[in-house]
């Protein structure tokens, strides 16, 4: 085998077995998971998924709150990051150069320090325990982000296009409608991908701000579970809730690899 | 008319990242804890001189500092070897690079309870190797000096492949003509590697760990997790504390005081990074 085979095959099981173990851990009954290298004697199970299902509230739950946060973010951010952004490429050199720079710094904070500030203003406004307001620091946390990929996507257009459909007569909401959004759709669903997998993601200020069980979301859940269980030994269930919480993702990642490569290199790129 | 598109975004964003720092800095010079009723009361700077002679505090620091230096380290030379490999050609690239790049998609909490799981004493894979090898059980998670690099690994396994994305868009803006030319003149492929490859890689490089020093300074999910920070706080982040102080002890204004600290030294960071980015002219002169 040449090197690069083997290196390959090292990446790939460095980057699959630890999700791959807690498959093998999540059909194992609970014997057999504290004997996992005795093969011979394994016995299978689905008892743990059961488990995991018919819990309450049930499983699918967290999932379809992550997936309502997940998605109102993803289109809070887009609705403000599109204008933003053709108004950054529309503007001179200087306060692009400006504007973006500042982008770049708010995109670098590590937004863990932010949980503190933003929870005194969910209780100050009333909406903790909301999936929709969760969705305005998601699109705050997304925005410079957003906003560096899309002006980049609105800069690389040619002009002479936008500037015909202005002599034809068409105001800037029909040139976004028909022709600049059109264009910028690559980047717009990288963009999209990449504020949707983050706000899925999202942890401590979703930890701060919601606090009734039936309204977490999947990352919280999962906190949840490894909190109770820190003396525990049968594993099984929680290994079935971190199958059952990692596949979507991986089902969204295979489906938009391209996009999601395209949007993270674009933002080392433009950004 | 354009301020008015910019504007709405703008305002968001203020609101979500200054405002909080102002905000920090005022309650660090007030008492809010249950003792107020979490009504801030000024206390003349009590909290930043609690905040001075707080071991824990200087401990978490030195984990934090300890944890950030240790995983970025790692992560980006091993994502410099993974990008060189995958920027070569070879059948079914794509769906490697996807398969790579799938611990970095996954929740930080799954992976983090997976791999408190792998690392379980005795029934976790790594604990039964060692006992099936006759080396005996190490205990990685509830042995202070060791439970941290345990989380070293935790992290080097999920950002790795991010940082790797980054440094493969790089690599493809090299164009190969300039390997050719050096290969013609008679340089090896490790001469071409700190010749061309390393030089040209190097905005890459500055802006991942810019990016990762600042989120590998407020690691919190993966360590509240793994270890809840144990065992006896020595993988205890600042980013824990911080949460740990406001969040079970309820005190607001002790809190804010350590994020506040804490933002500061991360921006004598930042500075330093900054003029090593001031160093690489690439950079500048890129149409940013």
């Amino acid at each position: 085998m040449k090197r690069n085979t083997i290196l390959i095959i090292i990446l790939l099981l460095w980057s699959l077995s630890p999700f791959l173990w807690q498959v093998y851990t999540s059909f194992s009954t609970t014997t057999s998971i504290l004997k996992p290298f005795s093969f011979i004697e394994h016995k299978w199970t689905l008892q743990n998924y059961i488990k995991v299902i018919e819990s309450n509230p049930p499983f699918w739950r967290y999932l379809l709150n992550s997936a309502i946060v997940g998605s109102t973010s993803t289109i809070l951010t887009l609705f403000l990051a599109i204008p933003a952004s053709y108004a950054i490429s529309k503007s001179n050199n200087h306060q692009r150069k400006i504007t973006k720079i500042f982008l770049f710094l708010t995109s670098l904070f590590p937004y863990v320090l932010l949980f503190l500030s933003l929870l005194e203003m969910a209780r100050k406004l009333n909406i903790g325990n909301n999936l929709l307001a969760l969705s305005i620091p998601y699109s705050a946390l997304s925005l410079p982000l957003a906003i560096l990929l899309l002006s980049s996507a609105f800069q690389d257009l040619p002009n002479d296009i936008e500037e015909a459909a202005r002599i034809e007569g068409l105001g800037l909401v029909q040139r976004m409608k028909w022709i600049l959004f059109p264009l910028i759709a690559p980047a717009t669903a990288s963009t999209a991908i990449i504020i949707f997998l983050f706000s899925w993601n999202e942890y401590p200020i979703a930890l701060t701000w919601i606090s009734k069980s039936e309204m977490i979301t999947l990352p919280v859940a999962i906190a949840r579970i490894a909190g109770s269980s820190v003396f525990s030994v049968p594993y099984g269930a929680y290994a079935a809730a971190t199958v059952l919480g990692a596949v979507p993702l991986m089902i969204i990642v295979l489906l938009f690899q391209k996009q999601i490569i395209s949007g993270l290199t674009q933002g080392a790129i433009k950004g | 008319m354009n301020i008015l598109l910019l504007l709405p975004a703008l305002i968001l964003i203020f609101i979500v990242f200054v405002i909080p720092i102002v905000r920090y800095y005022w309650l660090s010079i007030h008492a809010s804890s249950v003792m107020t009723g979490l009504i801030p009361v000024p206390n003349n700077g009590s909290n930043w001189l609690r905040i001075l002679s707080d071991d824990r505090f200087w401990q978490d620091l030195f984990q934090t500092l300890r944890f950030t230096f240790t995983s970025v380290t790692i992560e980006i030379l091993l994502a410099i070897v993974i990008a060189l490999l995958l920027n070569q050609k070879f059948q079914g690239r794509g769906i490697i690079r996807a398969i790579s790049l799938l611990p970095w998609a996954l929740p930080t909490t799954i992976m983090a309870l997976g791999w408190r799981w792998i690392f379980n004493t005795p029934y976790g894979p790594i604990e039964q190797i060692f006992t099936l090898l006759g080396i005996g059980t190490i205990n990685i998670l509830s042995n202070p000096h060791l439970a941290w690099i345990a989380t070293v690994i935790a992290d080097v396994w999920k950002t790795t492949p991010f940082i790797m994305i980054i440094l493969l868009a790089g690599l493809q803006t090299i164009p190969s003509d300039l390997y050719e030319a050096f290969k013609l003149e008679g340089g090896t492929e490790i001469q071409s590697f700190f010749k061309i490859t390393f030089p040209l890689l190097q905005p890459y490089l500055i802006i991942s760990i810019l990016f990762r020093i600042a989120q590998a300074f407020g690691v919190f999910d993966l360590i509240q997790v793994m270890t809840g920070g144990g065992p006896a706080n020595s993988t205890e982040s600042l980013g824990l504390y911080a949460y740990i102080n406001s969040m079970r002890f309820l005190d607001f204004g002790y809190s804010a005081t350590i994020i506040f600290l804490t933002f500061i030294i991360l921006i004598g960071f930042c500075i330093l990074g900054w003029l090593l980015i001031s160093q690489s002219k690439r950079f500048l002169s890129s149409e940013i």
